[in-house]
């Protein structure tokens, strides 16, 4: 596991410890999450049952912008749009059909986007914001945890903040005290809960 | 004269020579795929006759290869159908002894996942036990394993080969009363087994599943079948034509001791138990027709000779 500062699986299971932590590699591998993770620490007690993963994540801050993957050429009563990557192409188009009208904004070719008639300097649309990964992240992050987590444990405990996150879950249900196991466990990571 | 479980590869030129061969020797075709340029044929031939269907097919690029699944029908018995538990290695399992000429079902329990909450339902367990054996797949942790496995075998009467996470020594320790074949290491797994390590392990399911079928062949060679029940497959097939419309893969899947005929119950029922066999002798008289709890399918337990006194 690259990039990850601090990844272990903890279990009274030597061996089912070791499977566990190839199953949490594999699937955030995956889900391409490990960018996204700092330290995780995933804790099992196939006796009680409960599982717990707790973690810190990095901080993602970068948005993605018009300018980021168009070329903004302005022209005489209309601006171009070169298009370089499609992958936003479509909620940009969105948030221009909301902005400016759905007849000032054309599209000829795949690459290409031409508003007519638009009030606004170029800088001013290559700043807007077209995405924001992180939106998706916690979405994400959870679905994967699930993937992880034993399956029959379907009761769960989930608090994601912007940088750190627990996961708590068990068949049965989650004992009062399970705040100070989860302590224990940032704990190990040199960490506090959130 | 003794039949043995074969495969034959070869090309799709002149293949129906072959298929006539085994036919004249007195061997059963139980199941013929048909990709792109080659055929492969499942079949029983009988054993001292294998070197000259080598022989023959030898101009075809033909292929005979020993595949001791044949004429079984397999239950891998998955704990769910959840992405914990496929495609892997539930499908990965059920594929692969599929390549070696069985019929694999995949069972999924309704309620497997977990440790108290698992159970099986009576469905489930008619299900499982209308199989040759059951393969039961379940999870990385001992302590589980041990408290839901009484649980999961109840009622279960056919064979049970049992993998999970803990080593095999393990497994043999915590299951009480034993089961019938236990792998060891395998449990849950989230990527696809590729490695040479892991195909390893597949062979070892296989050669423990060929170990438990083999015992239960023995056992059945001691009290024969009135019939053997690829010779039942052929017979349905010529005297119920409609079995010929049906689209699913196996129409009739041949097991070791039976059949399961992919036809409505109620409708066709009368008329398998009315196929006649020779000299006036029926299907209804030397077996059992009974409805399946797999959709509305027919299964036919074929009766041992002590019960019946007569093999034909």
């Amino acid at each position: 596991m690259q990039a990850v500062e601090y990844f272990e699986v903890e279990c009274p299971e030597a061996l089912g410890a070791e499977y566990y932590k190839q199953i949490a590699n594999d699937v955030l591998l995956d889900h391409n999450l490990l960018r996204v993770i700092y330290k995780l620490h995933i804790f099992i007690d196939p006796k009680v049952p409960v599982f717990i993963a707790v973690g810190v994540l990095k901080r993602i801050t970068t948005v993605v912008r018009v300018g980021d993957f168009a070329n903004v050429n302005p022209q005489e009563g209309k601006m171009t749009l070169v298009i370089s990557d499609e992958t936003y192409l479509a909620p940009m188009l969105k948030i221009f059909w909301q902005r400016f009208g759905k007849e000032k904004v054309e599209q000829p070719d795949r690459f290409t986007v031409i508003l007519y008639g638009v009030a606004a300097e170029p800088k001013e649309i290559e700043d807007i914001v077209v995405a924001d990964p992180s939106e998706s992240l916690h979405k994400d992050l959870i679905y994967a945890l699930r993937c992880i987590a034993p399956e029959g444990f379907r009761l769960r405990s989930e608090v994601f903040t912007l940088d750190k996150f627990v996961f708590v879950a068990s068949e049965n249900t989650l004992a009062e005290d399970i705040g100070t196991l989860v302590r224990e466990k940032f704990a190990l990571m040199s960490e506090v809960p959130p | 004269m003794t039949l043995v479980p074969v495969t034959y590869k070869g090309g799709i030129y002149q293949h129906d020579i072959v298929m006539d061969l085994i036919e004249d020797l007195g061997g059963y075709i139980v199941q013929k795929h048909i990709l792109a340029q080659e055929v492969v044929l499942q079949c029983f031939v009988p054993r001292e006759d294998i070197e000259l269907i080598r022989e023959i097919s030898r101009p075809l690029f033909g292929e005979v290869t020993d595949s001791p699944l044949v004429g079984t029908e397999i239950a891998v018995v998955s704990m769910s159908l959840e992405i914990h538990h496929l495609p892997h290695p539930s499908c990965d399992i059920a594929e692969y002894v599929r390549r070696l000429g069985a019929k694999s079902n995949m069972v999924s329990l309704a309620r497997g996942p977990g440790k108290r909450i698992a159970g099986l339902n009576d469905e489930e367990r008619d299900v499982i036990n209308e199989h040759d054996i059951a393969v039961y797949l379940l999870g990385n942790f001992e302590t589980c394993i041990e408290y839901k496995m009484p649980t999961l075998r109840r009622g279960i009467e056919v064979p049970i080969v049992l993998c999970g996470g803990p080593s095999t020594d393990v497994l043999r320790k915590i299951i009480d009363p034993p089961v019938d074949g236990y792998v060891g290491n395998v449990g849950r797994f989230m990527r696809r087994t590729k490695e040479a390590d892991e195909l390893a392990k597949l062979d070892e399911i296989i050669a423990e599943i060929t170990r438990v079928l083999e015992k239960k062949r023995d056992a059945i060679a001691k009290d024969p079948l009135s019939v053997a029940p690829a010779r039942l497959m052929g017979l349905i097939r010529e005297k119920i034509p409609e079995i010929l419309d049906v689209t699913s893969p196996t129409p009739l899947t041949v097991q070791m001791a039976g059949l399961r005929v992919k036809l409505p119950y109620d409708t066709f029922a009368e008329k398998v138990r009315k196929v006649e066999i020779e000299d006036g002798i029926t299907l209804g008289e030397i077996a059992e027709v009974n409805p399946s709890r797999m959709r509305d399918y027919i299964i036919v337990k074929i009766l041992p000779f002590s019960e019946t006194n007569t093999v034909v």
